[in-house]
């Protein structure tokens, strides 16, 4: 045995002070495990909200086609609504290559993923769209309550297990009915909108930076831009709403379209943007700089061939981050005007438009519940969209980080 | 006596090509303008908001003393109902920002102490990007989950707790800032030499002792200047409180009460499609206002303490 130069009361106060010692890094854990498990719950939420029970009336005898013969990459609505057509004994060729027969088919049928307990397991439904639905049912309380729901349906009632969120999710539009409401318009116009701010906000957030890292002139007014642009990347997002409203709608009188969202949302993101891009230029060494002017090259000619070059994966990281912001981004085009529910589809810049983000906010702002079925399933798609971008995000940085 | 370089190479021949300086002068000058949008938008802000605000204010039906003074703020009413009190907004703004800085503060800075001293490089390297996930999540998805799945549950546990409540609203909006908070915090430890925690062990301090008594008093400008950024998101923030704390301007310190911020104020009256030049309209800019002056101060302050108080190591 070890003989210790310490007492036994020194040595219960060492062990104490350990053990606190212990207690408190476990504390300062707990925020990490939270912050964490937020994030998990949300996710859990969010996904198991695009499901629900419905007691449904069927208003019409409705054909339903198994999941293997309706399933196809791309064209499940049209194999459903082939199988279907032909069930009734019409001519599938006519209803679908006829624009005004296959607007009023989509008018008054759903081609949905569906499952109902007292009839089929998972399969395609073709059903009126008119159906009248008695109730909805969360997912989890309809998997306790089962049997009693089952044993208090009424004839001609039907308990469905609803997936809101299935292919057709992606290809229907904005509807008063929960059921045949989709994100298509949406999507479509998120990229859009998106599209444009790159456009914009790419080159003059890339020259702004270039222009303060390589060739600014260490004066007031550099300092006084470099000051504007931290001040600019704290400005709360609807103050670019407003400002947006005063200039590019009514000003410039662009009114309610794509373009004033995308220059509202450019700016919005410039800070952003020439911050990561400064950033990446700055990562590039000086000596490669000295090394070509010492070969004669111009100013210019140094930053387009060398330091652009090197520091591309570090400008389009901080692109993908910067739009992945833009988005998500809501407010500020709750100002500038955005309606969650719009006609067509947009097909240019001076087109009405609605993005991802506004029409989950109509969604939630509806009176009937289902809508909050239609909200979660929109959430997953946009959440999708934004993880690939952080993955891209991500992957570039691991891939492409280097130290000189 | 030596050349310049720049005459050195103008005597071997090099740069004298005029129309390369006057391409380089022509990039120099797209560069610089690229570079000015940032000064235009700020001129336009200022500009945008303030134009507003002052016809808001030369309005016979408003006065800066009744903005600053009453307690009742409906001015999208009808003309006999209508009152310009700015402090329902101001309080429930406050009201939401106290619940999101009692539950932010404490998980930022615990979650920055533990990133920062106690983790391993690896864990870091892993829990970092998941935090950056939580803070791109979009505030309209945090505004859903705070409606849908943390209000039913406080309603559960909170007596006479509305459905829209700044509780709810708060409680998220400290997950959102969680990430603000912890980042600044850590890179302002992280800048803390080893040598001052060598020296601080030598002396026998434990771990827990390092930590309190020299990191983060050495990091402390860091941490505040977090904080102060973290309270200016949160009073910026919209789309949490506009799903989830409400519409309703309250003069009320209860926390159960439905009340409307600021910026749900902007939201609400721009979805209302209020006639540009209506009172309606110039009330959102007057509050855009306030919200863009109350914000810049913070966003200022957070800068000064990190410029004047942050400690210098050579």
């Amino acid at each position: 045995m070890s003989v210790s130069i310490l007492s036994d009361a020194e040595r219960k106060r060492i062990e104490g002070k350990r053990r606190r010692g212990k207690a408190f890094v476990a504390v300062t854990a707990v925020p990490v495990v939270l912050a964490l498990l937020l994030v998990a719950t949300l996710f859990f939420d969010v996904i198991t909200d695009t499901v629900s029970w419905q007691i449904v009336e069927p208003s019409q005898t409705t054909a339903s086609w198994s999941f293997s013969e309706g399933f196809a990459w791309g064209n499940t609505w049209e194999n459903v609504v082939t199988k279907e057509l032909e069930a009734r004994g019409e001519d599938p060729a006519a209803v679908l290559n006829n624009p005004e027969e296959r607007r009023r088919f989509k008018l008054r049928n759903r081609v949905e993923l569906l499952w109902s307990l007292n009839g089929q397991p998972l399969r395609y439904v073709v059903s009126n769209s008119r159906d009248d639905t008695v109730d909805n049912i969360g997912v989890f309380e309809g998997f306790n309550n089962q049997e009693a729901l089952l044993a208090n349906l009424r004839d001609g009632q039907e308990l469905r297990l609803n997936p809101w969120l299935d292919f057709a999710f992606l290809s229907k539009n904005a509807s008063r009915s929960p059921l045949m409401a989709g994100i298509g318009f949406a999507f479509i116009g998120s990229l859009w909108v998106i599209g444009l701010v790159i456009l914009f906000s790419l080159p003059i957030g890339v020259g702004a930076a270039i222009y303060l890292e390589e060739y600014a002139p260490d004066n007031r007014f550099t300092r006084f831009i470099e000051l504007n642009i931290r001040n600019l990347a704290g400005v709360p997002s609807i103050v670019y709403g407003i400002l947006g409203l005063y200039a590019f709608v009514r000003l410039f009188n662009f009114e309610v379209t794509v373009i004033s969202a995308a220059l509202t949302l450019s700016l919005l993101i410039l800070p952003v943007v020439i911050i990561a891009s400064r950033e990446a230029i700055k990562a590039v060494p000086p000596s490669l700089r000295e090394a070509s002017y010492g070969l004669g090259a111009s100013k210019w000619q140094t930053v387009s061939r060398v330091v652009l070059p090197n520091a591309v994966a570090g400008i389009t990281t901080g692109m993908i981050l910067a739009v992945a912001r833009a988005i998500g981004e809501t407010a500020p085009l709750l100002v500038v005007g955005a309606a969650g529910f719009i006609p067509r589809a947009p097909s240019g810049p001076l087109s009405e438009y609605t993005v991802m983000p506004i029409q989950i906010y109509a969604w939630v702002g509806e009176n009937d519940p289902e809508f909050a079925n239609v909200a979660s399933a929109g959430i997953v798609v946009l959440l999708t969209v934004l993880l690939v971008l952080f993955g891209a995000a991500f992957y570039l940085r691991r891939r492409f980080e280097r130290s000189w | 006596m030596q050349p310049t370089p720049k005459q050195a190479a103008e005597a071997i021949g090099i740069n004298k090509s005029i129309s390369r300086n006057v391409g380089d002068q022509l990039i120099r000058l797209v560069l610089f303008l690229a570079a000015s949008v940032s000064v235009v938008t700020t001129i336009a802000v200022v500009y945008s908001l303030s134009a507003e605000t002052i016809s808001f204010f030369l309005d016979p039906a408003v006065s800066l003393w009744e903005f600053l003074t009453d307690r009742r703020w409906t001015p999208l009413f009808g003309e006999s109902q209508r009152y310009f009190g700015i402090s329902p907004l101001i309080i429930g703004t406050l009201n939401v920002t106290f619940v999101a800085l009692v539950v932010g503060i404490p998980l930022g800075l615990g979650s920055a102490i533990y990133l920062s001293e106690f983790a391993t490089a690896r864990t870091r390297r892993t829990i970092m990007p998941l935090l950056e996930i939580l803070a791109g999540i979009p505030t309209v998805v945090l505004g859903y989950f705070a409606l849908f799945f943390v209000t039913p549950i406080l309603r559960d546990i909170i007596p006479g707790l509305n459905l829209f409540n700044p509780i709810s609203a708060g409680l998220v909006m400290g997950f959102m800032i969680l990430p603000t908070i912890s980042s600044i915090s850590v890179d302002s430890m992280q800048a803390v030499p080893r040598a001052i925690r060598e020296a601080a062990y030598g002396l026998g301090a434990s771990r827990v002792e390092v930590v309190l008594k020299v990191v983060v008093p050495a990091a402390l400008s860091g941490i505040v200047a977090s904080f102060i950024l973290a309270m200016s998101r949160a009073i910026g923030e919209t789309m949490i409180v506009a799903l989830a704390a409400g519409a309703k301007p309250t003069f009320t310190f209860d926390l159960r009460e439905t009340i409307a911020t600021m910026t749900s104020f902007i939201v609400q009256a721009a979805k209302g499609d209020q006639p540009a030049g209506s009172i309606g309209s110039r009330a959102l800019y007057a509050v855009g206002s306030t919200l863009f002056l109350l914000t810049l101060m913070l966003n200022i302050a957070s800068n000064q303490i990190v410029r004047r108080y942050a400690e210098r190591y050579e």
